[in-house]
């Protein structure tokens, strides 16, 4: 039986990127605040200081930061005619763990959406036309978000700030900045510090596509150029370079994280609670199933606990508010039959996947000298920064430069050809460490009818409650796209002297054996229509109002760039309302 | 198994063969091709050069150990990397020392990669010295090794390798590094006399207080050779 506890305001379940930021403004704005956090405490110091944080056979391989996976796993099939699986080894996707989440071993990357994104279906219809949409897969379920991009901009402002984020305009209020991204949306003011130093690889990336007529940029980056105190006043570190930030944590207080940038003011306010080893199992609703009462949780010891909160924030991995708001009954799930119900579609991923571009043994790349956000980039390809009207597909990738890092047991490009061990490999393997440039293609994912999340009918997790279930594959469009932009990047390989260039681009079927992207995205969507979301424009769930579910979930549909930043923006934004409306009038913030 | 001491003597005995009594002339090899001349390294640091730089073993000793006091570091296996780089920027006045700059401008390239190289080679036996205070010793561990969240200061060893071994190249060891040396070094950067490494030194040393000074800098002092590095993991 679970024990009650005392009420409190507002209850976050998870406390990551979302969850830690929401607890800050909650209790920033007076109110009591509890943060459920399923993994450990963790802090930069001691627990990420090296050389053990360097481990790449704990971190890498066998996944040390990420979601204990013989306890909850998540299962997967391509297709609603398969049997789904358990997947026991994180490989294509790694949901992060602990205090912090999965922001804590995030890469930096830090780009905003643009603005097209947000009406994504209203601005394709309106250049091409519905007939050309539906020309690129019927089973599209492309939609708009509900809030425009001018709207967010304030908060990716503030968020950028707040985690000090490097780069260089490319616009500001429309006027586009030399030596910024020509295509980004425009801004209000410059990036908080300048641009990390640029790599050798991205230099040798520059001037190749500077030579093909491309509009090259450094990569917006929270891992920082230079020490940076923050608007809450907590000073963050200039990165050294160090070569080990996706996967891990930073060491030197360098990267934006909530350790780094938003917990250790969060912790002091006497408003706030933190209790971590804390899984929550549901959202408790009253009887009318239209309000929350709190949520169940069970601590470290394994006893069961009761906490009644008037606000329930459901702040985990895009993949893990899914699951709970399933588990709980809010919203309806989702029938890929009749196409009715929200809870589990318009699940999405990423695109990714580019080149290897092998050079002279001459060119000493040095890898392993690099951050998570080194790229040189361009965005000629981004989006629908070009004209789609003849290609048969929508959406693209941007195409960077961008390596992060040269860790001996993951990094061993070889030639096509090359036998996988032996005297040949080992020899290969010493020919090209150095001499050898990944260039990456990443961007959109296209919702689709066929593709989406529920609850697993067989497999369980250590609790005995049902584990998640992921129907995914690539739509044939995105196939298109990549591999339409695959072969442009494979000229600018050759351009950057590439004696041998593989080529990128994905195919079907998406396999979750490989590495490919942590974006997953979707699933507990925003919009306008209750018909077609779960959260209103301010991540409120329409079915249950005293329940806001904030994240990635929230993406109708992805987009070209890495979402972090965006979900801070998003956060903020949704904060921001409930602020100004949600606690002066409880209560649906849109009518349906 | 030869020990490093007798390795040290044995190269050092191999050397002291092929000096000379009279003291080098500064040549120049064409097109950046030179070869490390270890010999030649060897007679810098005893006589200096023609062009008029003193001996470097006056001030740091042939053995590159220096002489105790801390008013000059130990150098001895020291990367050459790192060692060419602090005379070009003491030469440059990067780093800027009245002793040293004058020196550094009188080497000419392949004296600095010469004299580098030999002392980059050597590895003598420590001086003896006084114990320091095992609180301030225990002090400094803790910051060297694990950092302080309170004062958001990340580990030395990070960058520096476990126990201060270095990570060479770039960056040298402190292990065994005279305190007065390390505690003088890191307020020369605080205060912007020493403008190399800008970016990453002159903005740690700015988080350091006087006391977690000279409890990194007795710690560092006291820290001995690969075996014990290894067990102080």
């Amino acid at each position: 039986m679970a024990q009650r506890l005392k009420p409190v305001d507002a209850v976050t379940i998870g406390v990551g990127l979302t969850g830690s930021l929401a607890a800050h403004e909650l209790t920033q704005a007076g109110l009591k605040v509890v943060g459920l956090e399923r993994g450990a405490a963790r802090f930069t110091v001691p627990d990420f200081q090296s050389p053990a944080i360097h481990d790449e056979l704990r971190f890498s391989i066998r996944k040390g930061m990420m979601q204990d996976n013989t306890k909850v796993a998540v299962t997967f099939r391509n297709n609603s005619s398969e049997t789904a699986l358990p997947i026991r080894r994180w490989a294509s996707f790694l949901p992060g763990q602990g205090l912090g989440g999965s922001f804590v071993h995030w890469n930096g990357q830090s780009f905003r959406a643009q603005v097209a994104d947000f009406i994504y279906r209203t601005h394709l219809i309106e250049r091409y036309g519905k007939k050309f949409l539906d020309a690129c897969g019927p089973e599209l379920t492309v939609q708009d978000w509900g809030v425009a991009y001018d709207e967010l901009e304030p908060h990716y402002d503030r968020f950028e700030y707040l985690i000090g984020v490097s780069g260089k305009a490319g616009n500001i209020k429309g006027a586009i900045q030399p030596g910024g991204n020509p295509f980004e949306a425009p801004r209000s003011r410059e990036y908080p510090n300048p641009p990390m130093k640029e790599t050798y690889f991205g230099a040798i990336f520059r001037k190749a596509v500077d030579d093909l007529g491309y509009h090259p940029y450094p990569q917006p980056s929270s891992n920082l150029s230079r020490p940076y105190i923050n608007p809450l006043g907590l000073k963050l570190n200039a990165c050294v370079f160090c070569g080990f930030c996706e996967r891990y944590a930073c060491e030197h207080f360098a990267k934006g994280s909530p350790q780094t940038a938003i917990l250790p003011v969060l912790l002091k306010n006497p408003n706030y609670e933190l209790r971590t080893n804390c899984e929550v199992l549901r959202i408790n609703l009253d009887s009318s199933g239209k309000k929350a009462t709190g949520v169940t949780y069970v601590d470290g010891a394994g006893r069961e606990f009761e906490q009644p909160a008037e606000v329930v924030f459901v702040t985990a991995f895009p993949l893990n508010n899914v699951r709970t708001l399933l588990l709980s009954g809010v919203g309806k799930p989702y029938d890929p039959n009749t196409g009715e119900g929200t809870v589990g579609r318009n699940y999405t991923y990423q695109t990714t996947g580019g080149p290897t571009v092998f050079m002279d043994a001459s060119i000493n790349v040095n890898p392993f000298m690099s951050s998570g956000a080194p790229g040189t980039m361009i965005d000629d390809f981004g989006g629908d920064n070009f004209d789609h009207s003849n290609l048969g597909f929508i959406g693209g990738q941007y195409v960077g430069s961008i390596m992060t890092g040269g860790r001996p047991i993951e990094f061993h490009p070889t030639p096509p050809g090359t036998p996988a061990w032996g005297l040949e490999w080992k020899r290969a393997v010493a020919r090209h460490y150095n001499h050898a440039i990944l260039v990456q293609q990443h961007g959109t994912s296209a919702p689709s009818r066929l593709n989406y999340l529920d609850l697993d009918p067989t497999y369980k997790d250590a609790r005995g409650q049902p584990l998640l279930r992921m129907t995914f594959d690539f739509p044939e469009n995105d196939v298109r796209m990549s591999q339409y932009i695959a072969h442009k990047v494979v000229e600018i390989g050759r351009a950057m002297g590439g004696k041998i260039v593989t080529r990128g681009g994905i195919k079907r079927p998406y396999t979750t054996t490989v590495y490919q992207s942590t974006h997953n995205c979707g699933g507990a969507v925003m919009g306008d229509d209750p018909k077609t979301s779960v959260v209103n424009r301010y991540q409120q769930c329409w079915d249950v109002p005293n329940v806001f579910s904030l994240g990635g979930s929230s993406f109708p549909q992805n987009i070209t760039y890495n979402y972090s930043v965006t979900i801070g923006a998003l956060t903020l934004w949704s904060l921001d309302a409930i602020k100004k409306q949600y606690l002066k009038s409880p209560g649906p913030m849109v009518q349906a | 198994m030869i020990s490093p001491r007798m390795r040290y003597v044995a190269a050092a005995s191999a050397l002291l063969i092929g000096l000379t009594l009279s003291s080098v002339a500064s040549p120049q090899s064409p097109g950046g091709t030179h070869v490390a001349d270890l010999k030649r390294g060897a007679v810098i640091a005893a006589q200096g050069t023609a062009a008029g730089a003193p001996g470097c073993a006056q001030c740091h000793a042939f053995n590159g150990a220096a002489d105790g006091t801390g008013a000059f570091p130990r150098i001895a296996g020291q990367s050459s990397d790192y060692l060419a780089a602090q005379l070009r920027d003491f030469a440059s006045n990067v780093r800027a020392n009245a002793v040293m700059s004058p020196i550094a401008k009188a080497l000419a390239p392949d004296d600095v990669a010469d004299v580098a190289a030999y002392y980059a080679a050597l590895d003598p036996p420590f001086l003896p010295l006084s114990k320091p205070d095992p609180a301030l010793v225990k002090a400094g561990e803790q910051l060297a090794k694990v950092g302080s969240e309170a004062r958001g200061i990340q580990a030395c060893d990070n960058c520096h390798g476990p126990g201060g071994a270095g990570e060479p190249p770039a960056i040298p060891y402190l292990a065994g590094q005279y305190a007065p040396y390390i505690a003088f070094e890191v307020r020369m950067w605080q205060r912007g006399y020493r403008k190399n490494s800008p970016d990453m030194m002159a903005d740690v040393a700015k988080l350091l207080n006087d006391q977690e000074i000279a409890a990194l800098a007795a710690y560092y002092q006291q820290v001995r050779g690969a075996a014990e590095i290894a067990a102080s993991r």
